[in-house]
């Protein structure tokens, strides 16, 4: 069994090509189905992102199934293939396993480490699985490549720190106060900054949030959208003693908030702190207020350089994320070679079977004289017979893992046993594979 | 045997700081571990020495530190369950490591003198040890308080950033582990008054006669309860916390440590049991 992936991602084609290759547009079932019509496809799943598109197939023949493949592409969606060609990649075996570990565990995202990606290739498995389009082997894959992805960033710092300005605005908030939950913030402004920040806020299930626009009417319109309540202009002052967080994103040219707002703000609020996040361009708040003890002052260029930080920290755990992936693929292949002798084992133990059983036959008249338990008796020493001679070369088959012996030993013991000449061996019989039907699973699986 | 806590609690200080480093669950996992082995084979020792002598081995100084060291690692590895969080570790188990070196090499433990011979004796001694610890904890918690503190007020978020938990909560840790060695501490004070009254008049042992307010031992231990009186004050009354009563314990507890050891072993007349 082999696999087989061809996909385009935003490594490889521009966003207006990516978009007519989304198999989401149309469904996944229905892109399922038609791939299911086309001839040589074992078992198959889509990954359809923003970011991708990916069939991952297991096949017995994937140069077939690379032109297969192609074909419903452009097919599917009806695209030239000359179009479409330059922008594919093709990936065969432990490479196919190597990128779907990769696209799991983040190194393979446009911001590296980010987390959707996990469970958008969930949810397109469990939406193939369901509908019974794949077998032992992409079961498998998935499934590994799902312990993968957690694994690198559990043991790496790929997925660590906030990469966008709000959401390390976030964290910082995190940070300070613990729980979110008994907070109350204010923001001043209500533009699409401001807005950001606060759903990341309100996700945090924060208690109260108040905003305040110069325009009124626009802060009742954000304050109803996230269920807050909207503040006066001119009251902003009385409301900064009750809050914890302060979030300002004006367009205003001059600062709205002094230093000596703050102080006031800060006197009967003791020890209790104050988290000001000043996204405002210009800064909305006086940058000094951020000297005061218990008063933590964040601006916009602070937070991108949070950021930056964070995305060179990922950027240096990517080797190392490269070598677990590589680590788990080496794994995985073993896993996937120690599969290819069990055709042969099949075949093997069939064959041992069969002439015991025709052996039996023949001695059945010479064996009439005896009782029927004595006759059960010679029966079962006859099966426990081949069982043990064919015991341990069972075993010592299945446990090998290099992909050179496993072919060697299959070869071997086809050739010994003339196990191909069996009718129920191999139908298609490639250079380099040897199947059998308790591991070629056809596309529909519920058919078999 | 005796040194067998010793080399537990340096295996345990080292596991707990390659976890903080890498923070790594698995190696902290294994820090935790060692720590309890260390617990284990103490009480082991402790129980060994209360054998030997006839009473819990808190005569004199050292067999104090010894003690110490375990009713430290004890309410440490509490503190680590309850919350669940073990970068504290890091910065306590060294402390543990270093103490726990005195009563290492000395291999002798001080028996009682008669007139140490009462109920009270062991309340005041376990009660005062144990609100050390507390206070040896606060004070770590304080300290990992600044450091965080320091971080986000300069911006530059990063090793402790990454490692220790919110603000909030060290803040509170540190709170708690205050208030409940201050009860400790009075209940310990009080209970060596009352027995300091019923055997100074029996006894003319000059240990006894010199326990008066003005031994050092016995004033520096009125400053400390003030300073953790004040602490506690400050929190409740006047609303400080954060930073400003991180450095309290911080000071609390250095004050602590120079009564418990230097002057424990060479200025006081009243407390020089060993």
């Amino acid at each position: 069994m082999h696999f087989f992936l061809l996909g385009a991602s935003h490594h490889s084609a521009p966003i207006d090509l990516r978009e007519q290759i989304d198999f989401t547009r149309r469904g996944l079932s229905e892109a399922l189905e038609t791939l299911s019509q086309f001839p040589d496809i074992g078992e198959a799943v889509i990954l359809s992102t923003c970011n991708r598109s990916e069939i991952y197939i297991a096949c017995e023949n994937p140069q077939r199934v690379r032109e297969t493949v192609s074909s419903f592409m452009s097919t599917f969606h009806d695209m030239p293939d000359a179009k479409l060609a330059p922008h594919l990649y093709y990936r065969v075996d432990a490479d196919v396993a190597r990128h779907l570990f990769r696209v799991t565990s983040g190194l393979d995202s446009l911001v590296v480490g980010e987390p959707q990606i996990l469970g958008q290739v969930k949810e397109a498995f469990s939406v193939a699985s369901e509908q019974h389009y794949t077998g032992t082997f992409l079961n498998r894959l998935f499934d590994w490549s799902f312990t993968a992805g957690k694994r690198v960033r559990t043991e790496t710092g790929l997925g660590e720190g906030a990469v966008s300005v709000s959401y390390a605005a976030v964290s910082l908030a995190r940070k300070i106060f613990g729980d979110l939950s008994p907070l109350s913030v204010l923001v001043l402004g209500a533009g699409e900054m401001a807005e950001l920040t606060v759903n990341h806020l309100r996700s945090q299930r924060v208690k109260r949030i108040a905003v305040a626009n110069r325009t009124a009417a626009h802060a009742s319109n954000l304050a109803s959208k996230i269920n807050g309540v909207s503040v006066a202009w001119d009251k902003i002052t009385n409301e900064l003693p009750k809050v914890d967080i302060v979030v300002t994103a004006t367009g205003s040219t001059a600062p709205i908030i002094s230093k000596t707002d703050i102080e006031t703000a800060m006197r009967p609020r003791r020890d209790r702190p104050l988290f000001i996040i000043d996204i405002g361009v210009p800064r909305d708040v006086d940058a000094t207020s951020g000297e005061m003890e218990q008063v933590f002052l964040y601006n916009i260029d602070d937070l991108r350089s949070i950021v930056q930080e964070n995305l060179a920290r990922r950027q240096s755990q990517v080797d190392l994320g490269e070598l677990l992936v590589n680590a788990e693929v080496t794994k995985f292949m073993s896993w996937v070679n120690s599969r290819a002798a069990i055709p042969t084992v099949v075949a093997l133990r069939k064959k041992f079977d069969a002439i015991r059983l025709e052996e039996l036959d023949r001695l059945d008249t010479k064996l009439t004289d005896l009782s029927p338990e004595t006759r059960k008796k010679i029966e079962e020493i006859t099966r426990l017979l081949v069982e043990k001679l064919l015991s341990s070369p069972t075993e010592n088959l299945k446990a090998t893992t290099n992909e050179q012996t496993v072919t060697a030993y299959t070869d071997a013991l086809n050739e010994l046993f003339e196990l191909k000449n069996q009718d129920h061996a191999n139908k298609r019989d490639t250079a380099d594979t040897i199947t059998d039907d308790t591991t070629t699973s056809s596309l529909r699986g519920r058919e078999n | 045997m005796i040194l067998m806590p010793l080399v537990f609690y340096v295996a345990a200080a080292i596991t707990y700081a390659v976890a903080f480093a890498q923070r790594s669950d698995t190696v902290g996992r294994w820090a935790t571990l060692t720590l309890v082995g260390g617990t284990l084979t103490h009480t082991f020792v402790i129980g060994m020495q209360t054998m030997q002598v006839g009473h819990l081995p808190i005569v004199g100084t050292t067999g104090a530190v010894s003690i110490f060291v375990y009713l430290l690692a004890v309410a440490y590895l509490y503190t680590e369950t309850m919350t669940n969080e073990r970068a504290m570790g890091v910065f306590i188990v060294p402390l543990m490591a270093l103490l726990q070196a005195i009563p290492s090499v000395t291999d002798t433990v001080a028996s009682r003198p008669p007139v140490l011979d009462s109920p009270w004796f062991a309340v005041h001694v376990s009660s005062l040890l144990f609100a050390y610890a507390s206070f040896a904890l606060a004070s770590v918690i304080g300290l990992t308080y600044v450091l965080l503190f320091k971080e986000l007020k300069a911006k530059h978020l990063g090793f402790f950033y990454a490692r220790l938990p919110s603000l909030k909560v060290l803040d509170v840790m540190n709170g708690r582990a205050i208030a409940v060695g201050w009860v400790f501490l009075t209940i310990g004070l009080s209970v060596g008054v009352i027995w300091l009254i019923q055997v100074q008049t029996s006894t003319l042992d000059p240990r006894v006669q010199a326990m008066s307010f003005f031994d050092p031992k016995i004033s520096m231990m009125a400053v400390i309860w003030i300073v953790y009186s004040f602490a506690i004050y400050a929190r409740r009354s006047i609303g400080w916390s954060g930073r400003r009563t991180a450095v309290l314990s911080a000071i609390g507890f250095m004050i602590v440590l120079l009564n418990f050891l230097p002057i424990g072993y060479f200025v006081t007349q009243s407390h020089n049991f060993y």
